[in-house]
């Protein structure tokens, strides 16, 4: 078993009277993605400021490459890039002054080429002398990316990385993180309320609720798990159909105009199909829905609620 | 060379800011318009010679000594005066005239005011800036303490100071050289000390008046730095410490009677007082004000660092 870049034992946090994390133990492993999902205000920024440091733990420990990031700070950020909600620059200097800003805060001396690199990795060579005012969320997240790799990290943590993007700008990100996780072996820690995204982007898993982590899996497990079939359908008059169907024992439940079918296998599909028009009902759509995340997501939060 | 570096960052941080040049900006416009007015509009009146002058002087400081002066603090004052003005008809040597460029440098340093302001404005926004733009999250997750970052930021401060001063030193001698150009007689500035009347050379009475008006700067913008540390806002630290710098010393001046006024930060920070004038309270003395001065100067810092260091960055 490789060693963990990032291990997170039994943290705690509170502020005044209120506990908001809970006793969080998890590992992050080189080589992969690992997604920090929860609802807004689940604590999954606080965590995330515990790691880098910018808040202190209350009770438990966390290191960062064998390093206590309480007690060896500098050793421990060393080896962490990190963007924190918004990827803030200063807006006054441009796109490249920026990064030589982080470059020169680094512990070893940045190369002018490594600059040259990171910018051409992240796809800003063409603008990254301008200001960083004139950016879009979209280059101000990828310029906080390339300040977050600059100095070569073990460690990457990303806050809600896709947060303000349009979907082609997700897409990128998403298989750009991907890349640099499996390429590099670098570990990636990226948190997200998003959870279509997190599904496309992470190869583990935590869900974290009210401070809580409530489950740690790999992503192919987890959707395995949960595996129900479920079908759409829409076909007129719905409420007739639904009825209809009912009788047949189907198990139908509506939500809004379209009615989903709980199926077991792929021939009752076809049996579905041939018993609405049977039936003499008009049948103008009938798709399998792919369980999601959300789904299980919902189930694993909804006793909590 | 880290350190180094982290001081480089904060240079460059506030010398691409427009804001800066501004400033900087405005202060040559002032300077300049006050060389031109001193030297065009403020010396249209006759002139009375300077002997004459002295001596009527002389004569009314002695009949107010004979009368009787109620405070020893303003008898002080006078038979100071009184043995300064006996002393320069004596040896000969002319006051300081406004329209010469030792008279408009030492003017100048009544507008050190203007780089008070500035450094408080930088002072202020050094801090609270990066917390309001978000940048401050990214600065700190740095392989260094927060304690050198903080550091990094004060003495730059420190260094914008000296800078202003510098320019205000540099642009008043050659306005005042060419304005109103080298004249033949020696001044020489006169200070009474220890029961002495003692002859100082022109320019290292405007270097050290420059020099007292560093403390007084350095002091302020610490106070603003420390505000804008605490507080996070910009704004505040600026307002504050504007409103102190300007309502302090008249604060100070209304309570003098009180013995106590005498610990206040602003009773203190002109130190000019001990030189050429008499102390904001009886019985002040030098060692007094630089005691109290750099017991103010580890309070703000001590303040602005433990807050600082031990903050949860929540932004």
């Amino acid at each position: 078993m490789t060693e963990p870049v990032a291990q997170i034992k039994n943290v705690k946090k509170q502020i005044g009277n209120k506990t908001i994390i809970h006793g969080i133990s998890l590992n992050v492993y080189p080589g992969e993605v690992f997604g920090f999902l929860g609802p807004n205000g689940a604590g999954k920024t606080t965590m995330i400021r515990m790691i880098v440091g910018l808040m202190k733990v209350t009770e438990g420990d966390i290191y960062i490459q064998g390093n206590h990031v309480n007690r060896e700070y500098q050793k421990a950020i060393a080896e962490v890039g990190a963007i924190i909600e918004n990827p803030e620059m200063y807006d006054f200097l441009s796109g490249y002054e920026n990064l030589k800003h982080y470059a020169r805060l680094a512990v070893k001396p940045i190369s002018e080429d490594r600059i040259k690199e990171i910018v051409r990795l992240v796809g800003l060579s063409g603008r990254i002398n301008e200001k960083v005012k004139g950016y879009s969320l979209g280059m101000k997240q990828r310029l906080g990316i390339a300040q977050a790799l600059l100095h070569s990290p073990s460690l990457l943590i990303l806050d809600e990385p896709t947060n303000g993007l349009d979907p082609a700008g997700i897409r990128e990100i998403r298989e750009y993180i991907r890349k640099i996780a499996h390429e590099e072996n670098l570990a990636v820690f990226v948190s997200s309320h998003l959870l279509a995204e997190m599904q496309l982007m992470c190869d583990r898993i935590g869900i974290i609720q009210h401070g809580r982590l409530l489950q740690v899996e790999k992503m192919d497990m987890l959707l395995n798990k949960h595996n129900k079939r479920i079908v759409q359908i829409n076909a007129h008059p719905l409420g007739k159909v639904i009825e209809y169907l009912q009788a047949l024992s189907w198990s139908v439940h509506q939500s809004n105009e379209i009615a989903h079918v709980e199926i077991e296998k792929q021939e009752d599909i076809a049996k579905l199909a041939s018993d609405i028009v049977k039936g003499g009902y008009q049948l103008y759509q009938l798709n399998e829905k792919h369980e999601s995340l959300e789904n299980t997501f919902l189930e694993l939060t909804k006793e909590e609620l | 060379m880290y350190f180094f570096r982290m001081l480089q960052n904060e240079h460059i941080k506030i010398y691409h800011k427009s804001g800066t040049w501004i400033m900087v900006g405005l202060m040559i416009f002032i300077l300049l318009t006050f060389a031109l007015v001193s030297k065009f509009i403020l010396n249209e009146g006759e002139t009375v010679a300077w002997e004459r002058q002295a001596q009527a002087e002389i004569t009314q400081i002695e009949e107010r000594l004979n009368n009787g002066v109620a405070l020893k603090v303003e008898r002080d004052y006078l038979e100071q005066e009184l043995a300064v003005l006996e002393y320069r008809l004596a040896e000969n040597l002319p006051p300081l005239e406004p329209d010469s460029l030792w008279g408009f440098m030492a003017d100048t340093t009544n507008l050190t005011g203007i780089a008070s302001l500035f450094t408080i404005v930088i002072a202020a926004s050094i801090v609270a800036n990066e917390f309001s733009s978000g940048t401050i999250k990214l600065l700190l997750i740095r392989p260094v303490s927060r304690g050198k970052i903080l550091l990094s930021k004060y003495l730059t401060i420190i260094s914008f100071a000296f800078v202003m001063l510098a320019l205000m030193f540099g642009l008043s001698l050659i306005l005042g050289f060419l304005l109103f150009g080298v004249t033949e007689e020696t001044y020489a500035f006169l200070t009474y000390s220890n029961g002495q009347v003692v002859e100082q050379s022109m320019i290292s009475y405007i270097l050290s008046l420059f020099g007292y008006k560093s403390i007084e700067i350095v002091m302020i913008s610490t106070l603003a730095f420390m505000i804008s540390t605490v507080f996070r806002s910009s704004a505040l630290a600026i307002g504050f410490s504007l409103f102190l710098m300007f309502t302090g010393p008249q604060f100070v001046q209304l309570l003098s009677s009180y013995d106590w006024v005498k610990y206040i930060l602003f009773a203190n920070t002109n130190l000019m007082q001990y030189i050429n004038g008499v102390p904001m309270v009886e019985g002040m003395t030098m060692s007094f004000s630089i005691t109290v001065l750099v017991l103010y100067f580890l309070l703000f810092i001590v303040v602005s660092w433990s807050v600082f260091k031990w903050r949860d960055v929540a932004v």
